[in-house]
């Protein structure tokens, strides 16, 4: 997978009041950790309705405020949307680690203490970022007013590719769009081979001692992260999303982050489902335009309303 | 693995076995003990009906074998446990040695099968056997019972806060990357050979290290004991009962949920939602992944009331590679973890790994 730069998305909650749809701060729990996630609920909803949902995941170190907008719009096509912060990102809780330990026998499965801990934010574990979508799409379903057989996803960038990944191991997820995905793993042998020298060195380092880690901001180069990056291969999965399972690509014209044919249309053509490539003209990665954002916002809600 | 069929021609047939025959080992110890395993069997004081009894982990340390314990890291800093033991003669100044990785099954814990990694060392093998995440003396689990206000700003926060610590918290996604921390580890470790690494895994674990060996090209020897594994294609995401959906959101709304029995050997609680994590782990469905370069060794107990006995084989035959089958007769899965049984077992372990690991 190719690490990308910080990408230059722009959130614009400020539209949510303009459509006349209500946001509401939530947290779910991904593996013990206290995520955070932007709920939008589209005009007229209630507890009693049977609404179809879905859940945005941001792209590689980003938060969920560069997707906010994303969920107004799909709010404001009728859809309950919610857009989420990763574990270790934004307003969701980090990593916590025991700085000293604390010796608990088997049989006490549950115990309180006070105790220093470390905590550790912007790790980037791709693995980890689809297990906190699926969390999501549970505390969705568990939505009073949300269809819980109707939960969509939605991901951009590297989240794109945890599209495909959660699709193909979640069977509660009929429907995704990825856009400007990352699906690395269409070149890559599955067979396993050794690491570089300098990625086995670093492996063998931070299972020695916690002293290798990375302490300083910002990551995404660090040993730790090209490691989880190097084991992650959501092209390998494509073939595993049901034919039942609908998922869209959506991709910008020049995107020069991705190389579409090897990811978004490479993995469009291994599905078994619906599917389409829809290509938004004259963008890029970042789909930065109000043009772009109008096109691939309305082409996922689209998407969503006729396969949810 | 090569399957020897008398429907193929004279010629091929012969040179099919020599190979095959080149690659495996003797397993003559098999039918020398088979009067005492059939002894074994019909024994009342041997039944083990829902896991093994303290006395199977008994072990003398053998002479000159020496151990020491240790603690290694995974994902971001997680301390696990290890206890080394070092064969006869072993000094890190004068040679290298291979070395291999012992792991337990669904809530066991590492002492129990110590006794393994004690017969490994007697072999000449350098051996850890560990505790994987919240199980033994492995780390817990480890969550906030306050609100977490560090922000982005840093990327590591230390500070003093109520936590709750969770045991038994079964994961096999999370025993592979422990078994390959521990191949981390044991590769710098003074006097190992970091090209001659193998794993050894029993009942669940003996599932975890094929889903290892898909992964890890490190890994050059393999042993998994009474182990389910199979060769079926995963056709797409396994389903979710009712149950494990219900909990699955109580579970992401309330960062609460049910519990099941996880116990055999030790009768502890797990999260029912691990059972489902469990049934995402197909490491049947991707035998191709495996290189050649990685040799392995399935332990089937003939009566095992837990692991369908074609799984193995299954596995084997879709292997291009070498993968011998030996089947224990007229043990039960949990007798295999003592008496002539044990002997049997490991005696063929440590074959495999003095084989493969030479």
């Amino acid at each position: 997978m190719r690490i990308m730069i910080a990408l230059a998305v722009v959130g614009c909650a400020a539209s949510a009041a303009a459509q006349d749809v209500t946001p509401r701060d939530v947290r779910f729990f991904s593996e013990g950790v206290e995520c955070y996630g932007r709920l939008y609920l589209p005009k007229g909803f209630t507890s009693d309705a049977k609404a179809a949902a879905v859940v945005l995941a941001p792209g590689w170190m980003q938060t969920e405020a560069s997707i906010d907008k994303y969920a107004a719009r799909f709010a404001a096509r009728g859809l309950v949307a919610m857009a989420i912060d990763y574990r270790g990102w934004g307003r969701s809780g980090g990593y916590v680690y025991l700085a000293e330990p604390i010796r608990v026998d088997d049989r006490q499965r549950f115990s309180q203490h006070t105790a220093k801990v470390k905590i550790r934010r912007r790790r980037l574990v791709p693995n980890d970022q689809v297990i906190d979508i699926r969390n999501a799409v549970a505390y969705l379903q568990g939505e009073p007013g949300v269809d819980p057989a109707r939960v969509g996803i939605w991901g951009t960038d590297v989240g794109g590719g945890h599209v495909v990944v959660a699709a193909a191991t979640d069977a509660r997820i009929k429907v995704g769009v990825a856009q400007v995905p990352v699906i690395e793993g269409r070149d890559v042998t599955k067979q396993a081979a050794l690491r570089s020298p300098q990625l086995h060195a670093a492996e063998i380092r931070l299972a020695r001692s916690t002293a290798a880690q990375p302490a300083g901001t910002p990551p995404g180069t660090d040993a730790e992260t090209r490691l989880a990056v190097a084991d992650y291969h959501p092209f390998w999965f494509a073939d595993q999303v049901a034919e039942t399972t609908a998922i869209l690509f959506i991709v910008a014209e020049h995107d020069t982050h991705v190389d579409n044919d090897a990811n978004a249309i490479a993995a469009s053509k291994m599905m078994r489902g619906p599917t389409g490539v829809t290509v938004v003209d004259g963008a890029t990665h970042g789909l930065t335009t109000a043009k772009a954002f109008e096109t691939a916002a309305d082409a996922a809600a689209a998407w969503f309303l006729k396969y949810l | 693995m090569r399957v020897v069929r008398t429907s193929i021609p004279a010629l091929c047939l012969a040179l099919a076995i020599s190979n095959e025959a080149v690659a495996q080992i003797p397993t003559d110890i098999v039918d020398r003990s088979r009067t005492d395993l059939q002894k074994q069997a019909s024994s009342a004081e041997m039944k083990r009906e829902g896991g093994t009894q303290p006395q199977d982990w008994v072990y003398a340390l053998p002479d000159g074998v020496t151990t020491h314990q240790a603690t290694f890291y995974v994902d971001g800093g997680f301390p696990l446990y290890g206890k080394l033991f070092f064969p006869r003669g072993f000094n890190p100044r004068e040679g290298r040695w291979p070395a291999v990785i012992v792991g337990h099954g669904i809530n066991a814990i590492s002492i129990g099968i110590e006794k393994y990694a004690a017969r490994f060392a007697d072999r000449g093998l350098v051996a850890m056997a560990i505790d994987y995440r919240s199980y033994g003396f492995s780390g817990s689990e480890v969550s906030l019972l306050e609100a977490d206000t560090t922000t982005d700003e840093r990327a590591v926060w230390e500070r003093e806060a109520r936590v709750q610590l969770k045991r038994t918290d079964l994961n096999n996604f999370h025993e592979v990357e422990d078994y390959r921390a521990a191949i981390s580890f044991l590769q710098n470790e003074p006097g190992v050979d970091p090209d001659r690494v193998g794993i050894w895994g029993s009942s669940n674990g003996g599932s975890v290290v094929i889903m290892v060996a898909e992964q890890d090209a490190r890994v050059k020897a393999v042993v998994s004991q009474v182990a389910g594994v199979g060769s079926r294609p995963a056709a797409g995401p396994v389903a979710i009962p009712a149950v494990a959906l219900a909990d699955s959101i109580q579970r992401a709304r309330t960062g609460k949920g049910a519990e099941a029995d996880g116990g055999f050997s030790f009768r502890t609680k797990i999260d029912l939602w691990s059972n489902q994590v469990n049934r995402e782990f197909r490491p049947g469905s991707m035998i191709d992944r495996i290189p050649e370069t990685t040799k392995i060794l399935s332990i089937i107990a003939e009566h095992d009331e837990l692991i369908p006995a074609a799984g193995a084989p299954d596995a084997a035959r879709a292997f291009k590679g070498t993968w011998q089958v030996v089947v224990v007769p007229f043990m039960t899965h949990f007798q295999m973890y003592s008496g002539t049984a044990f002997e049997v077992g490991s005696s063929l372990a440590a074959d495999w790994f003095l084989k493969y690991l030479k």
